[in-house]
């Protein structure tokens, strides 16, 4: 399944987001804590600078009754103050605490402090006059509320984010997919003015620039074909006219000699002619199909089917004649785009091989299967292991096993291959001993 | 019979004049497309012979114009051109027949005398007779004196290309494109071996030849009555 890059964006984009989300929450949670612990702090020597002040201008005792005083108020945040204040002996004179922490007053040392099992306060000690030692400890306010408040806006904003953002780049994409699938669309389907308006566009942003640049490719790529199909037609044309007025001498020739041997000579060389044409235009036929390999311009349906078997049966007489064994098996209905006469151009080459490379009582097997795979094998000679890999080389033709002496120009099979890859096919010499194995099957990718 | 032939080259053009056409047949030449054109729309012909490739048009267009105009008269392409997609772009521009340069005189002949068949609706009826043979069509049974001749389906298909076409000399390439549809020539004897199948099913039980093979060109189909047996030879 083809996967869309912009499905690829716009869940990369979500996920970003969302991670971005994550890590600004961890941030913000850390300011938190640092904020509600600075304020602390600030609130515990607030509270312990209004005390000193309350002891030097009330004394002791008015210092005992104004921390009793603050004892007996619960604060609305639950966040409770804890003192302890005691004379140079150690004894407690006010405040709840039970025994003094591990705080130095005589340095106003601050620090964190344990009350009772469970609870932690940010404490200050210091030492007041008539060696007195006074402890403010405040409980934190319960960061709980605060950051459930955050969260939620957190995590409801940030929905809102992620989705904002995973709709943009949904829509971003949609719309350079479509623009993106047009300019596709106009290159498969060969469509001339989309692609002549493409190769005109004004550059407008990398999308037109691409297109623009792969429509002109393709304009030098059809100036090409035309030049090559000029070049093509017209060598054939000179060719074959000379060849065509040779033809017409020896017609006449045939027809004023009342000698049979020189007669004989005549049909010979209008085969030679014929022949000769024939190599002309498997060539030019070679060409053209590597020249429109990969295009599925002009190809229609064909039924693969019913083409071998036509051959086959065509091809039973011949068998019969020579002694072959000679049998298909071939799958119904198996169809692919394709040039009818070309493909059964392909399926003859190699039946026509099967056929001149055997030996009496040979066999000849074709098999048709979906994919399609066309298997053809004979149980002939072979093709020599040095000659396997060059048989479907233009004018190739192996002698080491198969025989010099056999007619053809070689090249059949460099024709098959060529017709094959023009239907994005690939024909296979396969290793088998005895004979030779062809099979055609599509290329791979 | 009066055919139109367009063609630019002078020597191709005499060469076609030089056929071997029958008594009262005309052939009329024009050197150039446009000249062609102008004679074809004007003057009722049987059938055009047109090059594919001349000096001040193309063929393919030249045709598809004719047709546009209304000109309805068969026409048969001679071209240079042979492979089989140039065939094919032939016939889809509008011509009824195809013959690639060098041809066959008489495959030209006989395409040229199927096509002015076809076009004056003299096409074959469900059962084709010629000399000692029947072929019934629709039946699909032939026959020879009265007798029936056992030929399988593939066989059947080339006695009736033959009975269509009686008396005509049939080339290997009109057998291999009209009755099995290959446009070239395999290099087996395929052609041979179902023809020399079909002799020996035509000629089994009688006593003169049915099949005469043309030196050098093609085979012909005889009335099969009571003609001496010649020796066959090779085309």
């Amino acid at each position: 399944m083809r996967r869309s890059i912009f499905t690829h964006i716009t869940v990369l984009s979500a996920a970003l987001s969302a991670a971005l989300l994550l890590g600004l929450w961890w941030v913000t949670d850390r300011t938190i804590d640092e904020t509600i612990a600075a304020s602390l702090a600030e609130g515990v020597d607030v509270d312990l600078a209004g005390l000193v002040d309350i002891h030097a201008s009330g004394g002791a005792d008015e210092l005992a009754r104004r921390i009793d005083d603050r004892l007996a108020v619960m604060p609305k945040d639950g966040a409770r103050a804890h003192y302890l204040l005691i004379d140079g002996e150690g004894v407690r004179i006010a405040g709840d605490l039970a025994a003094w922490p591990d705080l130095d007053p005589a340095i106003s040392e601050r620090g964190p402090i344990r009350i009772g099992q469970q609870t932690r306060a940010e404490a200050r000690a210091t030492m007041l006059a008539g060696n007195l030692r006074l402890l403010v400890a405040h409980e934190p306010v319960g960061r709980g509320a605060l950051l459930s408040r955050v969260g939620l806006v957190f995590v409801l904003g940030g929905a809102v984010f992620v989705a904002c953002i995973a709709l943009f780049a949904q829509v971003a994409g949609a719309r350079v997919r479509h623009r993106v699938a047009s300019v596709g669309a106009a290159f498969r389907n060969g469509d001339d003015q989309a692609l002549a308006a493409l190769a005109t566009a004004e550059r407008k942003d990398e999308i037109d620039e691409i297109a623009r640049q792969a429509a002109l490719a393709l304009e030098r790529d059809r100036q090409l074909m035309t030049a090559y199909r000029e070049t093509s037609e017209q060598v054939a044309h000179e060719i074959r006219t000379p060849l065509s007025h040779l033809d017409a001498r020896l017609v006449k020739a045939l027809a004023a000699s009342n000698n049979r041997q020189a007669g004989d000579h005549l049909v010979a060389a209008r085969g030679d002619i014929r022949r000769l044409v024939g190599t002309l235009e498997a060539l030019l036929d070679i060409a053209a199909s590597k020249a429109h390999r990969g295009q599925r311009k002009g190809l229609r349906p064909v039924d693969l089917s019913a083409l071998t078997r036509g051959i086959c049966e065509l091809y039973q007489d011949t068998a019969e004649d020579a002694g072959y064994a000679f049998s298909w098996d071939i799958a119904p209905d198996i169809t692919l785009p394709g040039d009818e006469a070309q493909l059964g151009r392909v399926v003859t080459n190699l039946l026509d091989n099967a056929f001149k490379y055997n030996r009496p009582g040979g066999t000849i097997r074709v098999v048709l299967e979906p994919g399609p795979r066309l298997s053809i094998a004979d149980n002939g000679p072979g093709i020599a292991p040095a000659d396997r890999t060059r048989v479907f080389e233009r004018f190739y033709r192996g002698n080491a096993v198969t025989g010099g002496d056999q007619p053809g120009a070689g090249l059949g099979l460099a024709l098959a291959q060529a017709i094959a890859q023009r239907h994005g096919l690939v024909l296979k010499l396969l290793p088998s001993e005895p004979g030779a194995h062809f099979i055609l099957l599509p290329e791979e990718g | 019979m009066k055919v139109l032939y367009i063609e630019d080259d002078p020597r191709a053009a005499a060469e076609l004049c030089e056929l071997g056409w029958q008594q009262g047949d005309i052939i009329a030449v024009e050197t150039d497309g446009q000249s062609g054109l102008r004679r074809a729309g004007i003057e009722a012909f049987d059938v055009i012979i047109m090059d594919r490739m001349l000096g001040d048009s193309d063929g393919l267009a030249l045709v598809a114009r004719l047709r546009d105009s209304g000109v309805s008269t068969p026409v048969l392409m001679l071209s240079a051109l042979g492979r089989t997609s140039d065939r094919a772009e032939g016939l889809e521009a509008g011509a009824d027949d195809y013959l690639a340069k060098p041809f066959e005189a008489l495959e030209l002949l006989a395409r040229i005398r199927a096509l002015h068949r076809r076009a004056s609706g003299r096409e074959h009826s469900a059962v084709i007779l010629y000399g000692a043979f029947e072929c019934h069509v629709k039946a699909r049974t032939a026959f020879r004196s009265n007798r029936h001749l056992a030929l399988s389906p593939r066989e059947f298909e080339l006695f009736r290309y033959f009975m269509e076409n009686a008396g005509e000399v049939i080339t290997r390439e009109m057998l291999l494109f009209d009755v099995w549809n290959m446009a070239f020539d395999p290099q087996t004897n395929v052609v041979d071996v179902n023809i020399g199948r079909l002799r020996r099913k035509l000629e089994e039980g009688f006593d003169s030849p049915a099949l005469e093979t043309v030196w050098g060109s093609g085979y012909r189909l005889l009335e099969g009555r009571a003609e001496p047996r010649t020796e066959d030879q090779a085309p």
